[in-house]
């Protein structure tokens, strides 16, 4: 598991496809070989108000790490993590009484799955309960485990594919971050700070 | 000594005739008349039979004399040692030992042979592509064998090591005695592993911190197999016979200089990325950043 | 390689397929702390990890709530689990949900509860305690583990918890005998299991009764 960014990429008036096509044929001229898909959804539940003040879970799952459920809890003053085996959505059934999902807030970024070298990249198509809300683009380097050691490195890749899109600042998750170890739960971290951005913003125009 | 021996051959050759022409006359004498000597004066020709025999037993025994007193004696007996013990070993399996021995000591000899010579031809035509200038006078006294020191030697230089580099952490494992196996975790960068024969760097492989420890199998990455590969050239580099300590001590120090395998650009080209590769290549004396391509 | 599918499908496909191993089948005994040698020279013989010898463990389990604020009597409550090893450093925690018990009739040899396992991160607690979920009681169980086939073997002593879990002889036991507990976790509807389990806990008697413990009826 290495360093993970997530980037999003504008779509300025243009379809999801397009640009999943678009960046295809730019980072297959780079060298890179699509090796299947992957999925990241979320779903997000919330509890009853008999439980007390207003907490929310979201569950997450990422097809790199399929045999996990990654679950984030938000008190309002802070956020857990928390990784679990799968039949961790057995247990979200059983809690059904007490944590309630919204249908309408399903996010999922699927698309397909390059390796580059030791890059992998994913190219997402965002929908959220099954609205086209946008690319996000994730680029993981995989031997450096410390985001201070390769954010130059791997600023220098996303611009090289990304264009002038690309922040030349890291990502503001990273931020006191830069010289913590990398994890798995990081980047689902960052899926969901997008996710909820894109959830907040109207269909497709969010540039 | 070659001539020696001719001599020694015609020698014991001449003996040999000698021998046999003797015998003949035995023969001769213990059958006395023959069939063959007919009727007619067979007493006589029988003598002249046993005198011509004399006569060449004669000649023989000249060129013995002659072949013997050409010969050089040998200055005293030989002195087998203590192997001559082995004379009086008296178990059946163990008699076959002095012949062992005698190959062994040939074997010995012309390997001292051999070494010698590849030691003038690598003398003359130097492969070495540093810049290295030391007098090998001066420190030829500190160990003339790297390969058969004792375990406490080796454990004082991996101490050493440790203490020079304190974000190289050593941790180190003896699947045979006095060959060490060394982890060597270069901070959160990468791990090599590091096999000793003896004080000589035999084999390193160089790895992500997840992976294997396992030293046969290289790493899944691109990047730490292509530093693998430098530091196979690297440990060719530094490897020197005369002084195995300061050999250990320059590729930990070239190896030290990872640290930084993502984080600084190529010297040269001033790009992180080459081929999708940080500059996996570090120059041997000033230890200065490069991609495989720009070196 | 076609797209993947979500977890959740799978999830559900693999509810369909019964595969999920979502059923515990249990029995329960003690054993007196004199006698507990014996049991365990028994077991040694009877099980199959003869080689490598009994496992040792030694857990602290917290048992945790999740119910509403202000309790109504029709509100459910939610039991949860947590365990983690004291004497394997680096092992993950565990979280398990254990259902109601069936004690069923006659002639149904064990116990048989739903119970979700699974092993978790050690934010655990603090997921839980966030959640919403109280602590019900904690406690230390050190002893051994055996396996027979499917069936596990649990020979353990509880311990209040007070002070120092990590201090062996600062812990207090809760009484004068080991808990023996005989289970093995299947998909449902292998009932055949059960009866491999009574056969088991018959050869174990007199040292240990293993039966099917009521806990309503103890409680009263």
């Amino acid at each position: 598991m290495g360093v993970t960014i997530l980037h999003q990429f504008p779509v300025e008036n243009r379809t999801g496809p397009a640009v999943i096509e678009l960046l295809t044929k730019r980072i297959a001229a780079l060298g890179a070989v699509q090796h299947g898909q992957f999925l990241v959804d979320c779903e997000t539940y919330s509890s009853v108000p008999q439980l007390g003040h207003q907490r929310t879970v979201h569950v997450l799952h990422n097809s790199e790490q399929p045999a996990t459920v990654f679950s984030l809890l938000e008190t309002g003053t802070k956020t857990i993590p928390l990784a679990t085996d799968g039949l961790f959505d057995l247990l979200m059934m059983k809690m059904s009484s007490f944590y309630t999902s919204k249908k309408q807030t399903k996010a999922e970024s699927k698309g397909p799955r390059f390796e580059i070298g030791d890059f992998c990249v994913k190219l997402g198509t965002v929908t959220v309960s099954s609205n086209f809300k946008g690319i996000l683009v994730e680029v993981e380097y995989r031997p450096c485990i410390v985001p201070q050691m390769c954010w130059e490195l791997m600023k220098e890749f996303l611009q090289g594919f990304l264009g002038s899109s690309v922040l030349s600042n890291p990502p503001v998750y990273f931020q006191n971050k830069m010289n913590d170890v990398y994890t798995p739960i990081d980047t689902i971290h960052q899926y969901l700070e997008h996710f909820t951005i894109f959830r907040k913003s109207p269909a497709g125009i969010r540039t | 000594m070659e001539r020696d021996i001719e001599q020694l051959n015609s020698a014991l050759n001449s003996v040999k005739v000698l021998r046999s022409n003797v015998r003949r006359i035995f023969d001769s004498v213990s059958n006395g008349l023959r069939a063959d000597h007919g009727d007619d004066g067979k007493e006589n020709k029988f003598i002249t039979e046993l005198q011509e025999i004399l006569t060449t037993v004669n000649t023989n025994l000249r060129d013995v004399e002659g072949s013997v007193a050409n010969l050089t004696t040998p200055g005293g007996p030989f002195s087998l040692g203590n192997t001559t013990y082995l004379s009086q070993e008296t178990t059946l399996e163990r008699q076959a030992l002095y012949g062992q021995l005698v190959n062994s000591y040939k074997w010995t000899d012309k390997i001292r042979e051999y070494s010698a010579l590849a030691g003038n031809i690598l003398a003359a035509n130097s492969f070495n592509k540093s810049y290295k200038t030391f007098s090998t006078t001066k420190r030829r006294k500190t160990q003339t064998s790297n390969h058969n020191v004792s375990p406490e030697v080796i454990e004082n230089i991996i101490t050493n090591v440790d203490r020079l580099f304190p974000d190289i952490t050593l941790t180190t494992s003896r699947p045979f005695v006095a060959n060490p196996l060394i982890q060597a975790s270069l901070g959160r960068v990468l791990r090599g592993h590091i096999a000793f024969k003896g004080l000589m760097i035999e084999w390193v492989v160089v790895k992500a911190h997840g992976e294997s420890t396992d030293i046969w199998t290289e790493s899944r990455y691109k990047v730490f197999r292509k530093v693998t590969e430098n530091c196979h050239a690297a440990m060719c580099h530094f490897h020197s016979p005369m002084m195995p300590e300061l050999a250990v001590r320059s590729f930990m120090h070239w190896f030290h200089s990872y640290q930084n395998l993502f984080s600084v650009p190529c010297k040269r080209c001033g790009n992180h990325l080459h081929n999708n590769l940080p500059p996996t290549w570090r120059d041997l004396r000033t230890l200065e950043p490069y991609h495989e391509e720009c070196k | 390689m076609g797209a993947p599918g979500t977890a959740m499908d799978s999830l559900s496909a693999a509810l369909k397929c019964n595969i999920i191993p979502n059923q515990e089948y249990l029995l329960q005994g003690s054993v007196l702390d004199q006698y507990v040698e014996v049991l365990l020279h028994r077991l040694r013989g009877l099980c199959d990890n003869v080689d490598s010898g009994p496992e040792s463990f030694q857990d602290h389990e917290l048992c945790f709530t999740l119910r509403a604020a202000n309790p109504s009597p029709t509100s459910i409550a939610l039991p949860l689990r947590v365990r983690r090893a004291l004497d394997v450093a680096d092992a993950p925690w565990q979280l398990r949900y254990v259902g109601q018990q069936e004690l069923g009739d006659k002639s149904r040899p064990t116990v048989v509860r739903s119970s979700i396992d699974m092993a978790c991160t050690s934010t655990i607690v603090e997921f839980l305690t966030e959640l919403g979920c109280r602590v019900d009681f904690e406690y230390t169980a050190r002893g051994y583990m055996f396996r027979k086939g499917r069936m596990k073997i649990t020979v353990s002593k509880i311990f209040k918890v007070g002070g120092m879990p990590n201090k062996p002889e600062g812990l207090e036991p809760i009484s004068q005998s080991y808990l023996v507990e005989l289970s093995v976790l299947a998909p449902s509807g292998q009932d055949a299991i059960a009866e491999d389990m009574r056969i088991f806990a018959e050869q174990l008697r007199p040292l240990v009764q293993l039966e099917k413990i009521d806990y309503k009826r103890l409680g009263n």
